[in-house]
């Protein structure tokens, strides 16, 4: 006779009973609308393809409520992903070495102010295209 | 023993979760409040800005490569995350769905991208 292997049984619900497991789920939920607004981005580039028409419906459907939300939460996982990502890098980017080491803390900062220059960078990059787009000699 | 998938998608999931980090909240304000509000009254300049810049392949591979490892980093989450809610299936068909699908949707983003250049 042999014995059954102990198999614990765990809740589906598990993930509810402790803070730092809910706090997990939500980091990996931000998953969601990330992908979600990926599938916009394509419905525009598609929409982009098919002439001005069809770009100018897309535009429209941006300022729809439903899109303005998912926005919304998107933006709210956006920042929620970069924080708790970065909070991780210097877990994983360890640099130290015989002659020097570079302090966790420091390795975190210059992530956070990197996504902070790129934050700002890429919308001023944006509002300077599409200006010199509409003043612009075209 | 099979070898693993796990350095390929753990690979292309760091590389989206670093790429999202950086890019992803300025992406989400300029479509969702630059484009639709902020130049709300000259949207024919902006169908214009956005060929123009599209038909540059240096932008086409920044938004590829946007679209694509953000793709990749939320099939991983979402893989795990079915695991983690308790909800399995046979596993070459979540595969499939998950990874299949993130490399179809980059598929036709790459093809959408080409036909702007």
């Amino acid at each position: 006779m042999t014995a059954k292997p102990y198999i614990q049984r765990q809740p589906a619900g598990w993930w509810l009973k402790s803070s730092a497991y809910r706090r997990y789920m939500l980091r990996e939920a931000t998953a969601l609308p990330i992908f979600l607004y990926c599938l916009l981005l394509i419905s525009g580039l598609y929409q982009l393809t098919q002439g001005e028409a069809a770009f100018l419906d897309w535009l429209q459907v941006l300022r729809s409520p439903w899109v303005i939300a998912l926005h919304v939460v998107a933006f709210a996982a956006a920042l929620f992903h970069a924080w708790t990502w970065i909070e991780l890098v210097p877990k994983i980017l360890v640099v130290h070495t015989s002659r020097f080491t570079l302090s966790p803390q420091l390795i975190k900062r210059v992530h956070q102010g990197g996504a902070l220059a790129c934050f700002v960078g890429l919308i001023g990059l944006a509002v300077l295209l599409l200006t010199r787009a509409t003043t612009g000699a075209g | 023993m099979s070898r693993s998938n796990e350095p390929i998608v753990w690979s292309l999931f760091g590389a989206g979760g670093m790429i999202l980090a950086f890019l992803a909240p300025a992406m989400i304000v300029i479509t969702g409040f630059l484009l639709p509000f902020y130049f709300a009254d000259r949207p024919q300049d902006v169908y214009r800005g956005m060929s123009q810049f599209l038909a540059n392949p240096f932008a086409q591979l920044f938004l590829l490569a946007f679209i694509a490892l953000s793709l990749y980093h939320a099939a991983h989450r979402l893989y795990h995350g079915m695991h983690d809610l308790h909800v399995h299936g046979p596993r070459i068909a979540m595969l499939l769905l998950f990874y299949g699908g993130a490399t179809v949707l980059t598929g036709i983003c790459a093809i959408l991208l080409l036909r702007l250049g």
